[in-house]
C-alpha cells in the first residue's frame, strides 16, 4: 500500500515537472499568440490590445502562479453556468480542473479536451484490437506451421511492419484504399456513426500495423514455447486434434502475457497517435496538440500536455503495478 | 522466460524497441543477419557511390528537360533515372545525397544516445536506490513524459537553423532516455553476479569495477540496441522532416523528400515511392542486423 | 449494377482476382489522366431562374472562433458572415462599392461627414426593422474596448473612436442618429479609406439580440440574404445557412440554403465534386488543378479571380547586405519570375509591381521590376561586390539566411530563388521555422534579413498595401508588418496625400509615383500574384467569384437535371467491384492525394 502511494506521489511529481517545463518552453519560443489571433495582417496596435486582454503582458512568474492556482482548485460541486469564476472548470465534486479558455476557439479547454479525448481513446482501442487480432492470428498460424511458407511469410511481414514508419503505412493505405479503390474516406471523422466507423478503419489499421507485427512475434514465440511442453505432447498422445491442441491448450496458456501487453499497449497508442491523427486528420488529442502548437494557443497546449503526460505516466504506473503483481521477484523486493 | 523478459523490458520503458531488442526471437537468425548485412552494405555503397554516378546535380531545377508541358515533373527516364521532383530536380541524385545524410545522422545520433544512455544507466543501476539513481531516473521519467513535438520545436527555435548537427543533437539527446533504462536494468543484473560481488569484496575501486566488469557485460545488449537504434533514428529523422522540423531544404533528406512528394502522389508517385522504399529497406536492414547480432551475442546460446 | 456482368463469364479464382486488383493498381495512374465529363444541366444556358435548391460548398479550413462581425479572426469567416450580415454599403463582384442597406449617401464638410439614408423596410432575421439606432448600437458594440475585435483600429478615423476604445466613453460621438433612417458619420479628417473599410464586415448591423456590448455567446443574427438556423452550425463539421425570406431585395436569394462542409481534404473535395456531391470547388492539389485547367469540357464553368495577393521577397533594409540599395536592385533583377511561376503554374502569375491587378492602383503601364541577369550583375558591381559567373568568384562573402515557414508555397519558391541568386553571387540559406515563429521573427527589428513577403488586400485599394507594408509609421520594434523596415520620406508623403485624396484620378497618379519609388528602391522584389481558381458544376447558374467574399450567391440557382445521374460512375461501387473481380464501370476519376495544401494558411 505504501508502495502504491509512493508511486502515485511520483506520478504527480512527474506530471507537475513535465507541465511546468512545458509552460516555460512554450513561453521561451519566439512567437506571439496575440498575433496568431489577430491575424498576420493586423496592425500592431490591435495585437497589443489582444495581448493585454489575455494577460500575456504580465510577467511570466505571475502567469505561472495563476496557471497553477487555477489548474486544480476547490469550488462549488455544481457550478452554475453564470458563475464567471468557474465558467471554464470541469468539476468532480468540489474539486475543479481549470485549464483556462482557448485563445483561438474562445471555449473552455476542458470542454475541447472532453470532445477530443474519447475519439483518441476510440482510435487507440480500435488499433489495439486490430493489432491483437492480426498478431494473435498470424502468430498462432506461424507457430503451428513452423518453418513452413506461412511461418516465414508471417515472420517476414512482421519484420517489414516493424520497419515501416507509421506515416508511410498511413500514406500507402490512404493511396490504395481511399484514392484507388475509394473504399474508405481519405481522412476526417464524418458526421454519422456509420461515417465515423468508416473513417476509423484506415487510421486504426495504420496505428495497429506496427503493433500487429510485434504481436505476431510474441505470440509465435510464446506458442512455440507452449507447444514444446509436456502437457501438449500428452494431449496429442490422447488423440486431441492439432487444432484442438493449439487453441484449447497452448493458446490458453500463452494468452496471459498477451493480455498483459494488450492493456499496456493502449497507453502507448494514445501517446503515439499524433502522426496517425495528422495523416488522417482524425480530430483527437494528437492532431489537436499539433494545431495548438501551430497556433501558439497556450491554454490548449498546456491542456494537451497535461492529458498526454498523465496518460504516459499512468500507463507506466500500470506497468509497474502489473509487473509487481506478475513477477514474484519484484513482489519480494 | 519470455514473458518475464518482456515485462522487464516493458518496465525498462524503451517500449517496443527494447522489447524487440531483448524480447523473443523469430525466424532463422543466420539468414536474417545475412540479409540485414547485405541491405546495410547496399545502403553504405549507395551512399558512397550514388552521388558520384548520378548524372544530374541534386540541387538544380531543370526547367528545360525536367518538366512536362503540363508543368508536371517528368517520370523515370534515361536522363532522370528516378524522374524529377516537384521542383524538377533529379530524384535519384537527391536520394543518393540523402542516403549519406540519413546514414550519418542515424549512426552519429545513435552513438551519442548510446554513450549518454550507457553512462547514465550504469551509474543509476550501480547506485540503485540512492539519490543519484533517483535523480537520474526522475529526469528520464520526465523526459519520456514530455511531448516530443514541443522539444523539437523548442530546439528548432533555440538553435536558429536546423542543420544535420541540430538533428543529430535532437535525436541523440532524446534517444538516450530509453537506452538508460535498459542499461540500468541490465546493470542491476550484472551487479549481483558472483564475480562482480567478489571483485567488490576484494576492494577494487568502483570505477575499476564498472569499467572492468560491468561495462563489458552490458556491452552485448548495448550493441544490439544500438544497431536497432540506428534504424529508429533513420525513422525519427524522416518523422521530424515530415512534421516540418527536419533539416532545411534544399538539402535532400529522405523524410523531406517524402513530405515534398505528397501533393504529387497521384501525378508523380515516384517522388514519394523512392524515399519511401529507401527508408523501408534501410530500417529493415538495420533491424535484421540487430536481430542477428542479438542471437550471436546471446550468452544462452553459446 | 452488380448484375451487369453476364452469366456466361466463368467464375474467377482468388488468384485471378488478385491479379486483376494488382493490374488495376498498376494501371491506375495512367487511367487517372482524364476527368469525367461534367454533369448535365436541366435547361439550356439562359433559361429562366428557378427558386430552390441547396448549394454545397466545402473547404479545407474551419471557422474556429466566431461569425460575429465584431470578432472576425478566421480567414473563412468573412465569406459566411457576408451572407448573414448586410451593411450600409457593400462590394459588388467587381470590387466596386455599392449601396446596400443605405440606398444613398452624401459627403459633406470637405469630406469629413458621411450621411447615409437607409432603405425603409429592411428586416433583420428576427423580423425587426433595421433603423439608424441599430446601426449606431452595432457600431458601438463592435468598437467598444470590451469587444475582442481585431479590426477595430481600422476605424480610428471616426471621431470619438479613442474614447470608446479606451472605455472612457459609452457612446461613439462620431456616429449620429439624425432620424429613423438617417445616420451620419463624422471623421477626424478626410479619409479615402473610410468607405472601402466601412464596406467590410466589422460594423454591420446586428439584431437587438446582439445587445449593446459584445459577448462570446451570441447566435449570429443580421439582415443578410441568409440566416443561421438555431442548430445550423455543427462546429468542426458543417454549417448551413437558410434563406432569409424577409431579405430586402425582392425575389432574392433564390437558393433554399448554402452549406459549407469543413475540414474537407482537397482530394476528397475533388472526388465529391466529380460525383456531384459538391457544386463549387476551390481547394485543389496542384496536379489536379492543372488537369481541370487543361480540360476543355470543364473550362467554361471556371474562372480565375482577378488577383488580390502579392508575393515577393522582402529584404530588411536595416541589415546587411540589404542596407545597400544596389544589392536589393540586383536581387529584383536576378529573379526569373517565369521560372518561379512554374513552381505552381496553376495559380501564380508574374508581376512587376506591388499592387495586384484586381486592386485599384495597379498600373498596367508601369515598367516595374524585370528579370535581367546582366543588369543584376551590373548592380552587384556597383554595390562593390562584383561576381564573375564564369569562375564563380566574388559576390557577397557571407551566407544570407532566408527565413521561411513550413508547409507554405514559399518553402518551394525559396529553393528556386536560392538557385537564381546564386548566379549573381548571393548565397542564400533557407531556414525553416513554423508559422508563428516566422511571423514573430519577421516582424522584429534587425532579426531576419531576408524572407518571402506576402500580402492580401484588406480592401481593394492600393492603400491596403502601401500603408501597412512600407509606410515608416508602420514600423515598430516588434510585430511590424513593414518587414523591410523601409523608410522613405517622399514615399510617406505620397501615401499620406493619397490617404486624404478622394478623387480617384488624382489618387491613381499618387499611387503610380509611390509604386515607382518602391520599384527603384526595391525593399521587396515583387514576383508573383496568386490567383485562386473556381471550378463550378455546369448546372450552377449565376454563381460568381467575388473579390472580397469568395462567393457571390445571392442570385445563384441550381439547374441540375433531376433523377439519378446515369452518366456518373459511383466511385465507391467501382472500388468494391474491383475487389470482387469485376471491371469498374464508367470513367475512373482522380487518383491524387493531398495533405496540407494550405498555403499561407
Amino acid at each position: 500500500m505504501r508502495r502504491v502511494l509512493e508511486r502515485l506521489a511520483w506520478a504527480v511529481f512527474v506530471v507537475w515537472a513535465t507541465v511546468s517545463t512545458a509552460f516555460l518552453v512554450n513561453h521561451a519560443l519566439p512567437s506571439d499568440p496575440a498575433r496568431m489571433i489577430a491575424g498576420q495582417q493586423a496592425p500592431p496596435a490591435a495585437v497589443a490590445k489582444i495581448r493585454k486582454d489575455l494577460g500575456l503582458d504580465r510577467p511570466l512568474h505571475v502567469q505561472y502562479v495563476l496557471f497553477l492556482r487555477r489548474l486544480v482548485h476547490l469550488g462549488p460541486s455544481a457550478p452554475s453556468p453564470n458563475d464567471r469564476e468557474h465558467a471554464d472548470c470541469a468539476a468532480a465534486g468540489p474539486v475543479h480542473l481549470d485549464l483556462g479558455r482557448s485563445y483561438q476557439q474562445r471555449r473552455p479547454v476542458v470542454t475541447i479536451l472532453g470532445e477530443r479525448a474519447p475519439r483518441t481513446l476510440l482510435l487507440a482501442l480500435s488499433a489495439a484490437i486490430v493489432q491483437a487480432a492480426i498478431g494473435v492470428t498470424a502468430g498462432v498460424i506461424a507457430a503451428a506451421r513452423r518453418q513452413r511458407t506461412s511461418d516465414r511469410l508471417a515472420v517476414g511481414l512482421s519484420l517489414l511492419g516493424v520497419s515501416a514508419p507509421t506515416f508511410l503505412i498511413g500514406l500507402l493505405l490512404q493511396w490504395v484504399f481511399a484514392f484507388k479503390l475509394r473504399l474508405f474516406p481519405i481522412d476526417g471523422y464524418g458526421d454519422t456513426p456509420a461515417e465515423h466507423a468508416a473513417s476509423l478503419v484506415l487510421p486504426a489499421v495504420t496505428l495497429g500495423v506496427f503493433g500487429a507485427a510485434y504481436y505476431t512475434r510474441i505470440v509465435r514465440d510464446e506458442m512455440i514455447g507452449e507447444l514444446s511442453h509436456d502437457y501438449v505432447r500428452t494431449a496429442r498422445a490422447k488423440g486431441v486434434g492439432p487444432a484442438g491442441v493449439i487453441v484449447r491448450h497452448a493458446l490458453r496458456n500463452a494468452l496471459m502475457p498477451i493480455v498483459t501487453i494488450f492493456g499496456l499497449e493502449v497507453g502507448t497508442l494514445v501517446g503515439g497517435a499524433i502522426i496517425t491523427e495528422s495523416v488522417f486528420r482524425w480530430p483527437g488529442i494528437g492532431s489537436l496538440s499539433v494545431d495548438a502548437m501551430l497556433d501558439r494557443d497556450g491554454p490548449l497546449i498546456m491542456g494537451c500536455v497535461v492529458v498526454t503526460s498523465s496518460v504516459v505516466v499512468l500507463s507506466t504506473l500500470a506497468v509497474d503495478l502489473a509487473y509487481a503483481v506478475l513477477d514474484p521477484r519484484v513482489r519480494r523486493a | 522466460m519470455d514473458a518475464a523478459a518482456l515485462l522487464t523490458s516493458a518496465r525498462a520503458g524503451l517500449g517496443r524497441l527494447a522489447r524487440s531488442a531483448l524480447g523473443p526471437r523469430a525466424g532463422r537468425p543466420r539468414a536474417s543477419a545475412r540479409v540485414g548485412l547485405t541491405l546495410v552494405g547496399l545502403l553504405v555503397a549507395f551512399a558512397v557511390l550514388g552521388p558520384v554516378v548520378a548524372p544530374n546535380d541534386p540541387y538544380t531545377s531543370d526547367f528545360a528537360r525536367g518538366v512536362t508541358p503540363e508543368h508536371l515533373p517528368v517520370g523515370p527516364s534515361r536522363e532522370f533515372w528516378l524522374g524529377t521532383d516537384r521542383l524538377f530536380r533529379d530524384v535519384f541524385a537527391r536520394l543518393a545525397t540523402g542516403a549519406r545524410l540519413s546514414l550519418s545522422i542515424g549512426v552519429t545520433a545513435t552513438a551519442l544516445a548510446t554513450a549518454v544512455g550507457s553512462v547514465v544507466g550504469v551509474l543509476a543501476g550501480w547506485y540503485e536506490g540512492r539519490w543519484l539513481d533517483t535523480l537520474l531516473m526522475r529526469v528520464v521519467d520526465v523526459g519520456l513524459a514530455f511531448p516530443f513535438l514541443l522539444i523539437v520545436m523548442a530546439l528548432g527555435a533555440a538553435l536558429d537553423r536546423t542543420t544535420a548537427t541540430t538533428i543529430f543533437l535532437t535525436l541523440g539527446l532524446t534517444g538516450w532516455l530509453g537506452v538508460a533504462r535498459i542499461v540500468r536494468s541490465k546493470t542491476l543484473q550484472v551487479r549481483s553476479l558472483d564475480y562482480v560481488v567478489a571483485a567488490r569484496a576484494l576492494g577494487q575501486s568502483t570505477p575499476r569495477v564498472l569499467v572492468r566488469h560491468v561495462l563489458p557485460n552490458v556491452a552485448g545488449p548495448v550493441v544490439v540496441i544500438a544497431t536497432i537504434l540506428v534504424a529508429q533514428m533513420i525513422l525519427a529523422e524522416s518523422v521530424l522532416s515530415y512534421l516540418g522540423a527536419g533539416i532545411a531544404p534544399p538539402t535532400p533528406t529522405w523524410g523531406h523528400m517524402l513530405f515534398e512528394g505528397q501533393d504529387y502522389l497521384g501525378a508523380a508517385p515516384w517522388i514519394t515511392a523512392a524515399p519511401g522504399v529507401a527508408i523501408l529497406l534501410s530500417v529493415l536492414g538495420f533491424n535484421l542486423l540487430g536481430e542477428g547480432l542479438r542471437d550471436a551475442l546471446d550468452p544462452r546460446k553459446s | 449494377m452488380r448484375s451487369i456482368r453476364g452469366r456466361a463469364e466463368p467464375p474467377r479464382t482468388t488468384r485471378a482476382r488478385a491479379a486483376t486488383l494488382l493490374a488495376l493498381l498498376a494501371t491506375a495512374p495512367a487511367c487517372s489522366s482524364e476527368l469525367p465529363a461534367p454533369i448535365p444541366s436541366a435547361g439550356p444556358e439562359g433559361a429562366a431562374p428557378r427558386r430552390g435548391g441547396v448549394l454545397e460548398l466545402a473547404t479545407f479550413g474551419d471557422v474556429r472562433a466566431s461569425l460575429d462581425p465584431a470578432n472576425i479572426t478566421d480567414g473563412l469567416a468573412p465569406q459566411i458572415a457576408e451572407q448573414l450580415f448586410a451593411g450600409l454599403v457593400d462590394y459588388d463582384r467587381h470590387g466596386r462599392i455599392q449601396p446596400d442597406i443605405a440606398e444613398r449617401w452624401v459627403v459633406d464638410d470637405d469630406g469629413t461627414t458621411y450621411r447615409f439614408f437607409l432603405r425603409p423596410g429592411v428586416r433583420f432575421h428576427d423580423g425587426d426593422e433595421v433603423t439608424a439606432e441599430d446601426v449606431k448600437r452595432s457600431i458601438e458594440r463592435a468598437l467598444h474596448g470590451s469587444a475582442p475585435n481585431p479590426a477595430a483600429t481600422s476605424f480610428s478615423m471616426i471621431a470619438g473612436f479613442d474614447a470608446l476604445q479606451e472605455k472612457k466613453a459609452d457612446a461613439l460621438s462620431g456616429v449620429e442618429v439624425e432620424g429613423r433612417y438617417v445616420v451620419s458619420f463624422h471623421l477626424a479628417k478626410r479619409d479615402a479609406t473610410f468607405l472601402p473599410i466601412l464596406a467590410t464586415l466589422p460594423l454591420r448591423p446586428v439584431c437587438k439580440s446582439g445587445g449593446a456590448r459584445y459577448s462570446d455567446a451570441w447566435h449570429p443574427c443580421g439582415a443578410g440574404p441568409f440566416k443561421l438556423a438555431p442548430d445550423g452550425w455543427q462546429r468542426g463539421h458543417r454549417l448551413t445557412l437558410v434563406r432569409h425570406d424577409g431579405y430586402f431585395r425582392p425575389g432574392l436569394p433564390r437558393l433554399d440554403a448554402v452549406r459549407w462542409t469543413f475540414h474537407e481534404n482537397p482530394t476528397s473535395q475533388t472526388f465529391k465534386f466529380l460525383r456531384g456531391d459538391l457544386d463549387v470547388l476551390r481547394d485543389f492539389v496542384t496536379p489536379e488543378l492543372l488537369r481541370f485547367q487543361a480540360d476543355p469540357r470543364w473550362k467554361p464553368f471556371a474562372d480565375f479571380e482577378s488577383g488580390s495577393q502579392i508575393l515577393g521577397e522582402a529584404m530588411n533594409v536595416e541589415t546587411p547586405p540589404f542596407d545597400n540599395v544596389e544589392i536589393r536592385r540586383a536581387v529584383a533583377a536576378a529573379i526569373d519570375r517565369d521560372a518561379l511561376r512554374r513552381v505552381r503554374a496553376s495559380n501564380l502569375s508574374v508581376t512587376n509591381q506591388l499592387v495586384p491587378p484586381g486592386v485599384f492602383g495597379h498600373d498596367a503601364d508601369l515598367p516595374g521590376q524585370r528579370f535581367d541577369l546582366e543588369a543584376a550583375l551590373e548592380h552587384m558591381r556597383r554595390a562593390g561586390y562584383p561576381y564573375d559567373p564564369a569562375t564563380k568568384t566574388g559576390g557577397w562573402p557571407h551566407v544570407i539566411p532566408y527565413l521561411v515557414y513550413k508547409q507554405g508555397l514559399q518553402e518551394f519558391m525559396g529553393q528556386v530563388l536560392a538557385q537564381q541568386l546564386e548566379k549573381i553571387g548571393l548565397r542564400v540559406e533557407i531556414r525553416i521555422v513554423n508559422y508563428p515563429t516566422f511571423l514573430a521573427l519577421r516582424g522584429r527589428r534587425k532579426t531576419s534579413p531576408f524572407g518571402p513577403g506576402f500580402w492580401m488586400q484588406d480592401y481593394p485599394d492600393a492603400l491596403s498595401f502601401l500603408e501597412p507594408m512600407f509606410h515608416s509609421k508602420a514600423i515598430s520594434d516588434d510585430g511590424t508588418n513593414n518587414w523591410s523596415f523601409y523608410r522613405n520620406p517622399r514615399f510617406d508623403e505620397l501615401v499620406d496625400r493619397a490617404h486624404e485624396e478622394l478623387d480617384d484620378a488624382r489618387r491613381m497618379k499618387l499611387y503610380t509615383e509611390a509604386q515607382q519609388i518602391l520599384v527603384d528602391d526595391a525593399p521587396w522584389a515583387f514576383t508573383e500574384n496568386v490567383r485562386l481558381y473556381t471550378q463550378r458544376q455546369g448546372y450552377v447558374r449565376e454563381h460568381f467569384t467575388h473579390p472580397m467574399w469568395m462567393h457571390d450567391v445571392t442570385r445563384t440557382w441550381i439547374d441540375r437535371a433531376t433523377g439519378p445521374i446515369a452518366a456518373r460512375a459511383i466511385f465507391s461501387e467501382g472500388g468494391l467491384a474491383a475487389l470482387l473481380g469485376a471491371r469498374p464501370h464508367g470513367p475512373r476519376g482522380a487518383s491524387l492525394r493531398d495533405r496540407g495544401a494550405g498555403d499561407g494558411r
